[in-house]
């Protein structure tokens, strides 16, 4: 049981995202599974993160990525059994490495055996555990969010006559928390994970857990009621394990899911990441200074969850529609790139693959408050295939080696459950874990010193944020400071070099320290303080008075 | 001696921070605290509607303002209305800057030009610090630059029948008939430019040297556009927006026609073989005649002409030839019932100082001096020709004006060297 500050962990984690499918394949079938998983975490270990995320490894059809869950309580066959699983939580817990698990509250698969029983008959006993209408005309304000796929938020059922409400694919139909029994069985299916020993919860889609008429049926109070629910019976029997939102939201919106500490511990922060990009594109810091000022604060146990990408399309939902538009343009000219409301690229693509400017937004991922989350395969820069359809482009298998299917699976490579990445640029013979290990100066090594200097101080995941406000607006600089310890963040977001001249003489007689080379940078006097900086460099600056 | 530099250290620190930009626009203030707040929420409003992803700044060239205009535009670019700032995708600066140099010379243009050089701007819109500026104004100066490929945008406003009256019966038709070009404010203070014509300009200093005053810099700016071969457009942007200082005419005449003179002068070869005029293109709808009354004394005006040429009998003997001084006179001893001015005789008249000017044949500015009156006379019929006419008339009227100026180029040419009739 973790007790005392360690109950925090979260607070300093730095979490490295995975689909177990993707990650290795030990038997040979082409699809990755936990016993790979386990045998590649001296990797993770060695690249210094602490937390894993694994995305739904649970029974599905898989028509969503194992997000239409068809079993709570198993392991799909085809990544192992629930002892594999066991296996590989005991040997992560065992490097000190963390391990959150997917639970998708929402909905679940249409051939779940709940929706099954509840589409039989009227008179089921399951029949509440879904939302059914004689109609489709309730509920008629709230948004359609895969507006790719879905025209409308119900489903007409022939089985049973009706219309079921689903407000992702339709063959996920949502759970009704109206319900208490299913808010029983959701329970039940916490425990049973929390009890074989996982750390966490990504709880998936929470805004949309409860429909009223009349509202946009996201983020209401009898959805947090609910939450609030689970999260006190989680610390009541389970203290130190933790709940992560997924609720793409304007921060303001997001800031009741933290509640009086009492609902989540943490919770992405989705408005911050586009505009991240956006910053960078357009070369000024606005973007990014606005969004963190409109970020309310949080109470001081809980955190926010920043990331570069995900599995997910760089969701563009929480931006305004000129800055869509300009995103939409800046990053996936070509529309094949756009998917629903976002653009389906991974990290280095989106960066033209540009060194320089994947090492500045992994060093502001690493330096803004909040809890970083790596998605597998960026620290090598992993390529995408937009050819894959829906956003199996940024899940193809990890890759190791410039071997046989990359070092991911012995199986033939027409049996792998997603085509490799091929290409001379991003393909697995130029881009591997292999050859990156050998070069001190690759990226997986850089990643690995970020990771580490980042760890090397609690300033970044608990302390404060101030943003300093240069007449420059192409450099974004911000002092973290958590009581006496203070770290000076400077990033040149622009292409070209830049001199800046930063206010601080409130910090009149510190040294600067660059936290990566340690070296020593002038003492601050009354004048403003003149950096110059290369294109899209940045610097971290332990300020000592010494 | 050090060489003087045309931006100030404080300036160019102000310009470290803006970095390339794609967009500028430049509002030249002198005393207009009551407008500038206005102007450059306009400004901005503009920016962000229509180059909503340009990078873009506004520079506020100050000649010596002792009402806190500069001030007052750095405020004003601060409140901007909340959601408006929300919208914005950049950030925006606002820099200020004197334009008046060491020498006590204002120098807006070559100021902005300079700026433009080293921001790399690819388009440059000024716009006058007047009430009346809305954000589609900026969005008619930049918009054929920037997205036309033009390389200078002239303004048209809606004239009405008085106004801009030295423009219409001299500048403009002389304009037209040296250069060819029918540029209708070669003299606008609202204007646009390209940054490759802003940095041709910047680079020559053989413009920049000239011995005419300041504030004719716009008129250099179109003059050298025309003759280096740039695409030139019009666009209409409505009300003229702002109202002139009250300037006496000598000054205006230096400014303008002396800024003329000296261009026909410095380079003859650049306008002496062209014949005949064309139009250039317009953006907008062709603007129409106003019809306001006249707010001038013509009587007064008459006299001063009357009196003009009696009194400089002297002097223009040394600029004019026997025959025109001649017709001058017995226009001038015209009763006023009587009066007419031909335009013939105008024509000769501006081409034979032009020609004086050019050989010197007294100190130039007793020249561009000695021109006043007698324009006066040309602004006297001009008045009372049109006091009743309609907006179709007086066009016409300028039209065939202009022509009168391009028929007689010849005769320019002819006494140019002094190749028969000057004296």
């Amino acid at each position: 049981m973790a007790t005392g500050p360690e109950r925090l962990w979260y607070k300093h984690a730095i979490i490295y995202q995975v689909h177990v499918r993707t990650f290795y394949d030990s038997n040979g079938d082409g699809i990755g599974d936990f016993a790979g998983l386990a045998a590649k975490l001296d990797y993770l270990q060695h690249l210094g993160i602490n937390a894993i995320w694994l995305m739904p490894f649970f029974p599905s059809p898989l028509r969503d990525d194992g997000y239409d869950i068809a079993d709570y309580y198993s392991v799909h066959q085809s990544y192992g059994s629930l002892d594999d699983f066991k296996l590989f939580l005991n040997a992560a817990h065992d490097r000190g490495i963390r391990v959150i698990i997917e639970m998708v509250l929402n909905h679940t698969s249409d051939q779940h055996p709940w929706f099954k029983e509840s589409r039989s008959s009227r008179e089921h006993p399951r029949r509440d555990w879904y939302v059914w209408s004689e109609t489709d005309t309730p509920y008629r304000s709230t948004r359609i969010i895969f507006v790719d796929t879905e025209m409308s938020n119900w489903a007409w059922d022939p089985v049973s006559k009706a219309y079921y409400w689903h407000r992702f694919f339709s063959h996920q139909p949502d759970l009704n928390y109206d319900n208490p029994a299913v808010r029983e069985e959701i329970w039940r299916v916490m425990k049973f994970w929390l009890d074989i020993g996982v750390d966490g919860f990504r709880l998936d889609a929470v805004p949309y857990l409860v429909e009223r008429e009349g509202t946009s049926c996201e983020n209401l109070p009898e959805t947090h009621v609910v939450l609030k629910e689970l999260r006190a019976r989680l610390d009541a029997e389970y203290p130190g394990r933790m709940l992560l939102a997924e609720a793409n939201q304007w921060p303001a919106d997001l800031r009741p899911y933290f509640g009086d500490e009492d609902e989540f511990h943490m919770a992405f922060h989705f408005p911050l990441m586009p505009r991240m990009f956006m910053g960078l594109k357009l070369e000024d810091r606005k973007p990014i200074v606005e969004i963190l000022q409109q970020t309310p604060e949080i109470p001081s146990s809980c955190q926010w969850c920043l990331f570069l990408r995900n599995h997910d399309e760089l969701t563009l939902e929480m931006v305004t529609d000129v800055e869509r538009d300009y995103m939409y343009d800046a990053y996936a000219h070509d529309k094949t790139m756009r998917l629903n409301v976002g653009i389906r690229r991974r990290l280095a693509p989106l960066l033209d693959d540009d060194r320089k400017r994947i090492e500045l937004m992994n060093g502001m991922l690493m330096s803004m408050p909040g809890t970083p989350i790596v998605y597998y395969g960026d620290e090598i820069g992993m390529g995408d295939n937009v050819f894959l359809g829906d956003r199996n482009g940024v899940r193809t298998p990890m890759q190791w080696s410039g071997g046989w299917n990359g070092g991911f699976s012995t199986a033939d490579p027409e049996s792998l459950y997603s085509p490799l990445i091929l290409n001379p640029v991003y393909g697995y013979q130029a881009i591997n874990v292999q050859s990156q290990q050998r070069s001190d100066h690759s990226l997986l090594s850089w990643m690995r010193h970020l990771i580490a200097v980042r760890k090397s101080t609690r300033v970044f995941g608990w302390g404060s944020i101030e943003f300093l406000q240069p007449a420059n607006h192409r450099v974004l600089a911000y002092l973290r400071q958590l009581e006496n310890e203070k770290i000076l963040v400077v990033n040149n977001l622009s292409n070209a070099a830049q001199a800046v001249e930063l206010d601080l003489r409130a910090y009149k007689g510190h040294l600067l320290i660059e936290m990566f080379g340690r070296n020593i940078f002038p003492r601050i006097g009354e004048l403003p303080y003149l950096l110059t900086m290369g294109p899209h460099q940045f610097y971290w600056f332990r300020l000592r008075k010494l | 001696m050090a060489e003087e530099t045309v931006l100030s250290d404080e300036f160019v620190r102000q310009l470290m921070n803006v970095g390339e930009v794609d967009l500028i626009v430049a509002v030249p203030t002198a005393n207009d605290a009551k407008t500038i707040g206005g102007v450059v929420r306009a400004v901005r409003l503009g920016l962000l509607k229509c180059f909503p992803r340009e990078r873009a700044v506004l520079v506020n060239a100050d000649c010596g303002s002792r009402d806190g205009s500069a001030e007052l535009a750095r405020q004003a670019s601060i409140a901007l209305p909340a959601d408006a700032v929300a919208q914005a995708l950049r950030t925006f600066h606002t820099v200020t800057a004197s334009c008046v140099n060491g020498a006590g010379t204002k120098s807006p243009v070559r100021l902005l030009l300079a700026t433009a050089d080293l921001l790399r701007a690819k388009a440059c819109a000024v716009v006058s610090p007047s009430e009346d500026v809305t954000p589609s104004r900026v969005e008619r100066l930049l918009a054929p630059i920037y997205r036309q490929d033009f390389d200078l945008v002239a303004p048209l406003y809606k004239p009405h029948k008085f106004d801009g009256l030295l423009v219409r019966l001299l500048l403009y038709p002389l304009f037209r008939a040296t250069f060819g070009r029918r540029i209708r404010e070669p003299y606008g203070r609202e204007f646009g430019f390209s940054g490759r014509l802003g940095a041709e300009l910047f680079a020559r200093e053989d413009i920049w040297q000239a011995e005419v005053v300041e504030v004719a810099e716009t008129l250099r700016l179109t003059m050298s556009a025309v003759q280096f071969g740039y695409r030139v457009c019009e666009v209409f942007l409505g009300p003229r927006g702002y109202v002139e200082k009250p300037t006496e005419l000598v000054s205006a005449m230096r400014q303008t026609v002396g800024t003329m003179f000296h261009f026909l002068d410095a380079d003859p070869a650049q306008w002496q073989a062209i014949q005949g005029s064309e139009p250039i293109p317009r953006e907008g709808p062709e603007p129409e005649v106003g019809d306001e009354p006249l707010r001038m004394n013509p009587h007064r005006i008459h006299g001063m002409f009357h009196s003009g040429v009696s009194d400089l009998q002297p002097v223009l003997a040394s600029i004019l030839t026997p025959e025109t001084a001649a017709q001058l006179s017995a226009c001038a001893a015209l009763p006023r019932n009587l009066f007419r001015f031909p335009d013939a005789l105008w024509v000769r008249t501006v081409y034979e100082f032009a020609a004086a000017y050019h050989r010197s044949v007294i100190s130039r500015d007793h020249i561009i001096q000695a021109l006043v009156p007698i324009y006066r006379g040309k602004l006297y019929e001009f008045l009372i020709l049109n006091r009743q006419a309609n907006a179709g008339e007086v066009v016409a009227r300028n039209e065939a004006l202009c022509l009168e100026f391009e028929r007689h180029k010849p005769y320019l040419l002819q006494i140019w060297e002094n190749r028969g009739g000057a004296p």
